[in-house]
C-alpha cells in the first residue's frame, strides 16, 4: 500500500525495468517501462535524475542549492511528484 | 495532414509457435514458410509500378521466407530513426528464432526499450542469460489458466508446468515479469485464481485481456465469447483485485468489446503510434490487418524503407486522421476519442473496413454484434473450437 507521504530518509530509485532516456524525436525526457512511456516535465526530470540512491532529504537539498530556493518550500513539490511516480510503480522507495 | 511519429514497433519475428491456442490473433491462413506462397505473397505486396524490386539488404534467403537477422537489424535501426521508443518481440513464439538475443542487443544499441512477448517454451537458462546480457528490459509471459489440465487443453500442448518454472527463472534473473492471460468462456470463471497465480509467481504486472476476435479467435468466437453473466462477475473480481493489490501488482483488465456500447480507441488511431512488421517483412498499421482487410496493399521492408512506409504509403494513410470517416462517425463528438473503433473489426463484421466499428451503439451494423451475442446465449451455441496450426501445416477443417 502507498504511504501517505515519503520520509526524508527514504531513498527513491527508479523501479527495476524503468529507464530514463531522452526522446530523440522531441528532445524531452521520458521514462520507459513495460509497454508504457511517460514524458517528464522539467521539474520531474530534475527530481528523477537525482534518484540515484540519495535520500529524499538529500535530493531536496541538492535542488535547493542548484536553484537557490528554500528547501522547505521545495520539499512538498518533490514529495508530490515522487508519490505520483511511486503510485505508478515507476519509482520505488528503499 | 501532419504525420505523427510512431512510439512502438511490434516485431512479429516468426509465426512458428509450439502452442496452438484457439484464440490466437495470427492470420488463419498463415503464410507457409517452407512453401513458395511466402514468396508469392511478398512479391505481390512489394511489387512496384516500374516492375522489378531491388532488395534493400543483401539477402541470403532464410529458406522459410522470414526476414534474416540483418534485415531485422535494419528494420530496428529504421524504426529508431523514425522515433520509435519501444519494441515488442512477438510472433508466433519469438524464441523460435535462434537470433533473438542478437536482435534484442541490436535494439538496445539503438536505445529502444525491449519487451519479449513469449509462451516461455524454449526459454532455458542459457537463452535467458543471453537475453539478459543482451539488455532485454522486460518479459511478458503468457498463461492459459491457473489450472494445469485446463491450461494445457487450451494451449493444445503440455506447457503449463514448464511456464511456471520459466516464470521463477525470469524472476531470479532480475528481468521484470508481466503475466498475460487471454480471457474467454472456458477460463473467465477462474479469474480470481489466475490473479492468485500471478501473486504466487511474484509478477509485477498482470494483463487479463478478454479475447479480441481476429485471426483464429474470429474463427472460434462462438466457442470463446463469454456470457453476459460471466462478464459481469469477472468485472467485479478484477475491480476487487485491483484495489486489493494496488502498489503490489499492476492489474490491467481489458473488457470484451462485444459487450460494450462504444468501440475501443483502436491503436489510438490508425497510423498514429504503432506499427507492426510481420515475419516476412510486411509492414502493418495493425497486426491483424493483413487477414482482416485483404484489399490493404501492404508494403514490405525488403522493397521500401520504414520512413516512407510510415509517412507515404497508402496503407498507413488510408484511415489516418478523420477525413475517411463515414457517418455516424464523421459528425460524432467522440470521433477523436475512439477514432471510429477498430478497422479490422469493421472489415470482419461488415465487409468494409471504412465502416463504423459495429460495436458502437450508433453503428447501423450493431445488429451483427447482437446476433453473435444472442447466439451464444442460446442453447444451441457450440463449445467446439479449432486449434491454431503452424505455418507449415495445412489449415484444418472446422
Amino acid at each position: 500500500m502507498d504511504a501517505t507521504t515519503i520520509a526524508d530518509l527514504a531513498r527513491p530509485t527508479l523501479t527495476q525495468g524503468v529507464r530514463l532516456q531522452i526522446d530523440s524525436a522531441t528532445g524531452k525526457n521520458v521514462l520507459l517501462y513495460p509497454e508504457g512511456i511517460v514524458e517528464l516535465n522539467d521539474t520531474a526530470h530534475e527530481i528523477v535524475s537525482r534518484c540515484d540512491g540519495r535520500t529524499l532529504g538529500e535530493i531536496v537539498q541538492a535542488l535547493a542549492e542548484e536553484y537557490e530556493t528554500d528547501a522547505a518550500a521545495l520539499a512538498a513539490d518533490v514529495r508530490e511528484i515522487l508519490m505520483a511516480l511511486q503510485h505508478r510503480k515507476l519509482v520505488e522507495l528503499t | 495532414m501532419t504525420v505523427p511519429r510512431p512510439y512502438a514497433l511490434l516485431a512479429e519475428v516468426t509465426y512458428r509457435c509450439p502452442l496452438h491456442c484457439p484464440y490466437c490473433s495470427n492470420p488463419v491462413t498463415l503464410v507457409s514458410p517452407s512453401s513458395s506462397e511466402a514468396w508469392a505473397k511478398e512479391d505481390i505486396h512489394s511489387e512496384e509500378p516500374a516492375g522489378s524490386v531491388a532488395l534493400r539488404t543483401p539477402h541470403t534467403p532464410t529458406g522459410n521466407g522470414e526476414l534474416t537477422t540483418e534485415e531485422w537489424k535494419r528494420v530496428i535501426q529504421e524504426a529508431a530513426a523514425l522515433g520509435v521508443l519501444q519494441i515488442g518481440f512477438s510472433g508466433g513464439e519469438p524464441l523460435a528464432r535462434p537470433d533473438l538475443a542478437e536482435l534484442v542487443r541490436s535494439a538496445r544499441e539503438t536505445k529502444l526499450y525491449t519487451n519479449l512477448v513469449t509462451s516461455g517454451i524454449g526459454l532455458d537458462d542459457d537463452r535467458l542469460r543471453a537475453l539478459r546480457d543482451a539488455g532485454l528490459d522486460s518479459i511478458q509471459l503468457s498463461f492459459q489458466s491457473d489450472k494445469p489440465n485446463l491450461a494445457d487443453e487450451i494451449a493444445g500442448a503440455r506447457a503449463h508446468e514448464r511456464k511456471r518454472s520459466v516464470a521463477a527463472k525470469i524472476r531470479a534473473s532480475g528481468i521484470p515479469l508481466s503475466l498475460n492471460f487471454v480471457i474467454h468462456r472456458r477460463n473467465i470463471d477462474r479469474l480470481a485464481q489466475m490473479i492468485e497465480l500471478a501473486e504466487a509467481l511474484d509478477a509485477e504486472r498482470v494483463e487479463l485481456a478478454n479475447v479480441q476476435f481476429y485471426g483464429w479467435a474470429f474463427r472460434n468466437r462462438a466457442a470463446l465469447l463469454p456470457t453476459r453473466e460471466q462478464v459481469a462477475r469477472a468485472r467485479d473480481v478484477a475491480t476487487a483485485a485491483k484495489a486489493r493489490l494496488a502498489g503490489q501488482i499492476d492489474i490491467f483488465y481489458v473488457l470484451p468489446d462485444y459487450y460494450e456500447t462504444r468501440p475501443k480507441p483502436c491503436l489510438n488511431g490508425w497510423g498514429q503510434r504503432y506499427l507492426t512488421v510481420n515475419p516476412i517483412g510486411d509492414v502493418l498499421p495493425c497486426p491483424t490487418a493483413s487477414s482482416a482487410i485483404p484489399d490493404l496493399r501492404l508494403e514490405n521492408v525488403r522493397a521500401r524503407d520504414l520512413d516512407w512506409i510510415w509517412r507515404e504509403s497508402e496503407s498507413f494513410n488510408r484511415f489516418r486522421g478523420t477525413e475517411w470517416m463515414p457517418e455516424p462517425c464523421q459528425s460524432c463528438p467522440q470521433r477523436e476519442i475512439d477514432f471510429g473503433g477498430c478497422r479490422c473489426q469493421a472489415a470482419l463484421l461488415t465487409g468494409n473496413a471504412a465502416n463504423t466499428d459495429p460495436v458502437c451503439e450508433f453503428s447501423p451494423d450493431r445488429a451483427r454484434v447482437d446476433a453473435v451475442l444472442s447466439e451464444i446465449h442460446s442453447c444451441e451455441h457450440t463449445d467446439e473450437w479449432t486449434y491454431r496450426t503452424n505455418p507449415s501445416a495445412v489449415a484444418v477443417s472446422m
